[in-house]
């Protein structure tokens, strides 16, 4: 493994639950009322210090988007998804924009959300509701 | 030309034109030539094939006229005189007008009053032209008149004749300042005096009408670098251009085979670098070591000094200008000062509560610079003074440093988007604004140039004279995750090359930004590559699978002795204790 390329933040400070390494500012929350399979989730304007996985169209609750899985450099678990293209007029504002599941960071107070049986959506796909 | 009437007999036409281009000395000009009317030359072409063609060449691009002119031109200017003088009489058409060959004689002749009224007569349109030629020969009047000692008769050439022009007024001044003090004069030697002045004329005057010097030679160059700049594969001395055949090179001149495997680090290879003399070769592992390879006269490449002493992995290596010494960078650690010839520690550079994230020689060698973990950027003295610090948001803890030839301008990533270039003397700050994250990034031998490595795996080349612009944009590479490198080689540093994620070693044609070859080999992410600056058939690129590579042409067999059996082995990528390099 190489050496690794990752970006510093300053501020309050979301990261890797797995191994610490910075991916959000609480200042680049766009919206906290995303939902994934596994609970809450944040949709972030930027994000850093992820790696993109392939482009795919998901149907998700707000209509299909095509989007990518984001992954963490540090240890290459799965963080969330970004948003390519929203097909729908009123979901363009979510292209360039990134969801990190909550459950999988470690917040700027060090707090860790775990799975939530009651929150957790039942079905096959990740799903956004704003 | 411009409807001049002609009716002296060619021959003696020609023999004048030939003795004022004789006079001329050699001035390269880059006017191109535009076509003129011809109706001032007497066209009496003896029988030839071409002859009523008013264009030749297979494009119909080139003017018959204008090709034989400046055919006679050459002729004249390589001291073939017969030749240019049996073209003109053959083909029909004068390399110049006889007001022109007029005109020439009468400067050569020193007639200046003579001269003047003929510049009227050669076809000028342009009144201004007119005006800064007459300027220069009444000029060479007015010094001649001074060399003869005749004050009176130069003050008056330079009242009536010289100041109602009205060109160029602060020359006036110094011409008049001449009469008191005599030293700016010309060289009193009429003759060569009276020859510099044709060829500020021929610089003057539109090329319709004065050929200028060495054009013939100036667009074959033309054609040469062109072909030679096209040539993707270009990367062999210039000597082998030849002009009897358009000029290809083959891949076979770009470094696409492994000619040796070096396996001596214990994890994997950061970071690699050759020194500017080529004999060396550094690199640097998360070993938490780095390695001096000596380059021997045949091209085989051996361990000279393991230099051990880092507690974190070493992330770069920075040769001093002299290659006598060596500076390591551990990661957010030291910087250690190494003799290449004794492989010993000279100094460890560090800095109490901070780590230093980079390192770079000052182009003297007497200094050296860092990268500080708190954004700062830093200068010592060798003996570990520090001289010198620039605060504030400099520097990155992820961030390459270098210093431009000229020690002017420090080179930094100081956001994660922006490159800095900082002025050491006036403070002054340049930016290179990308749209996405750099990741690393190097300079040019002539510093005249950045290439910036971007997460999106994208690499940019960037003009950094003036203000910063983006000429370049390479891609095909993979990085995901990684610090990946790249760099400038190959003769004249025409080529671009990369690390990848994907194991593999990528080469582009830095001006067309056709990627040319793909190298494989290695068996993890390639971290960085090093062209040889003496060698542009030599390139080394460093790996997380723990080895460097080193490539070569393709037609060269490599060999190395086998202990056990005593025979020559062919090297398919196994361990190279000794290399030999055959030659097809």
């Amino acid at each position: 493994m190489g050496r690794l390329f990752v970006l510093h933040l300053e501020g309050k400070i979301y990261s890797c639950k797995h191994c610490r390494t910075h991916l959000a500012l609480s200042e680049d929350i766009v919206s906290k009322s995303f939902h994934s399979r596994h609970g809450k989730a944040y949709l972030f304007s930027k994000v850093v210090n992820v790696s993109m996985g392939e482009k795919e169209d998901r149907q998700m609750m707000t209509g299909m988007h095509t989007v990518v899985d984001i992954f963490c450099v540090g240890c290459g678990s799965i963080v969330g998804w970004k948003y390519e293209s929203a097909h729908e007029k009123s979901q363009k504002y979510k292209e360039g924009k990134s969801v990190l599941e909550r459950f999988k960071l470690s917040g700027p107070d060090g707090s860790n959300y775990w799975v939530n049986s009651h929150d957790s959506h039942i079905g096959g796909s990740d799903a956004d509701d704003v | 030309m411009g409807g001049v009437e002609d009716e002296e007999p060619a021959l003696k036409r020609l023999k004048l034109s030939s003795i004022g281009l004789v006079a001329l000395s050699n001035v390269s000009s880059l006017k191109e030539p535009v076509g003129g009317s011809s109706s001032g030359f007497m066209a009496r072409p003896l029988s030839s094939p071409e002859g009523d063609k008013q264009v030749i060449g297979s494009r119909g691009l080139i003017k018959r006229e204008e090709f034989v002119r400046i055919i006679s031109k050459a002729l004249y200017s390589l001291g073939y005189r017969k030749s240019g003088e049996h073209l003109e009489e053959e083909s029909g058409i004068p390399l110049h007008t006889s007001a022109v060959n007029l005109l020439m004689q009468q400067i050569l002749d020193g007639n200046w009053d003579e001269s003047v009224a003929s510049l009227h007569k050669i076809g000028l349109e342009d009144e201004s032209i007119v005006r800064s030629a007459s300027f220069l020969i009444l000029e060479q009047k007015y010094f001649e008149l001074l060399d003869g000692e005749k004050v009176m008769e130069a003050l008056k050439t330079l009242r009536t004749e010289i100041a109602p022009l009205c060109t160029n007024s602060s020359r006036i001044h110094e011409l008049t300042s001449c009469v008191v003090s005599p030293s700016p004069r010309r060289n009193t030697v009429r003759v060569g005096s009276r020859s510099k002045l044709l060829e500020e004329l021929q610089k003057l005057l539109p090329p319709t009408i004065m050929i200028p010097e060495k054009r013939l030679e100036h667009l074959v160059e033309q054609a040469l670098i062109s072909q030679r700049e096209s040539c993707p594969f270009h990367n062999s001395l210039d000597k082998e251009i030849s002009l009897y055949s358009d000029h290809h090179c083959g891949k076979d001149q770009i470094p696409s085979r492994t000619s040796q495997i070096l396996e001596a680090h214990d994890d994997e290879v950061w970071f690699v670098q050759f020194s500017h003399n080529g004999k060396y070769l550094a690199s640097a592992s998360n070993d938490r070591s780095a390695i001096i390879w000596e380059v021997d006269v045949n091209g085989g490449l051996s361990v000279k000094h393991r230099l051990s002493g880092h507690q974190r992995p070493v992330s770069s290596v920075s040769w001093s200008p002299n290659d006598q010494e060596l500076l390591t960078c551990g990661v957010e650690e030291s910087i250690r000062r190494w003799d290449v010839s004794t492989g010993k520690c000279l100094q460890i550079y560090e800095r109490t509560g901070a780590g230093l994230v980079s390192c770079a020689w000052f182009p003297t060698g007497k200094y050296i610079l860092s990268g500080i973990s708190d954004k700062s950027i830093c200068m010592w003295e060798l003996d570990g003074k520090e001289v010198e610090s620039w605060k504030g948001q400099k520097t990155l803890k992820i961030s390459d440093l270098e210093i431009t030839g000229d020690g002017e301008e420090i080179i930094s990533i100081c956001k994660d988007n922006a490159v800095l270039l900082l002025n050491r003397e006036t403070k002054d700050e340049r930016f290179i604004e990308e749209y996405q994250t750099i990741t690393s990034f190097s300079s040019s031998k002539d510093n005249r140039f950045l290439l910036v490595n971007l997460l999106n795996q994208e690499i940019h080349l960037w003009n950094i004279e003036g203000d910063p612009k983006l000429v370049g944009k390479y891609k095909g590479h993979s990085r995901t995750r990684f610090i990946v490198r790249s760099c400038f080689g190959g003769l004249k540093q025409g080529f671009i090359a990369s690390g990848s994620e994907d194991s593999q070693v990528y080469i582009w044609h830095r001006s067309s930004e056709k990627l040319i070859e793909v190298l494989s080999g290695h068996s993890g992410a390639v971290n960085c590559v090093s062209w040889n600056p003496a060698n542009p058939h030599m390139l080394a690129s460093a790996s997380d699978d723990r080895t460097i590579r080193i490539w070569g042409l393709n037609c060269m067999k490599v060999m190395h002795q086998n202990a056990h059996t005593n025979g020559i082995h062919y090297c398919n990528g196994g361990n190279l204790d000794e290399a030999k390099l055959i030659f097809n």
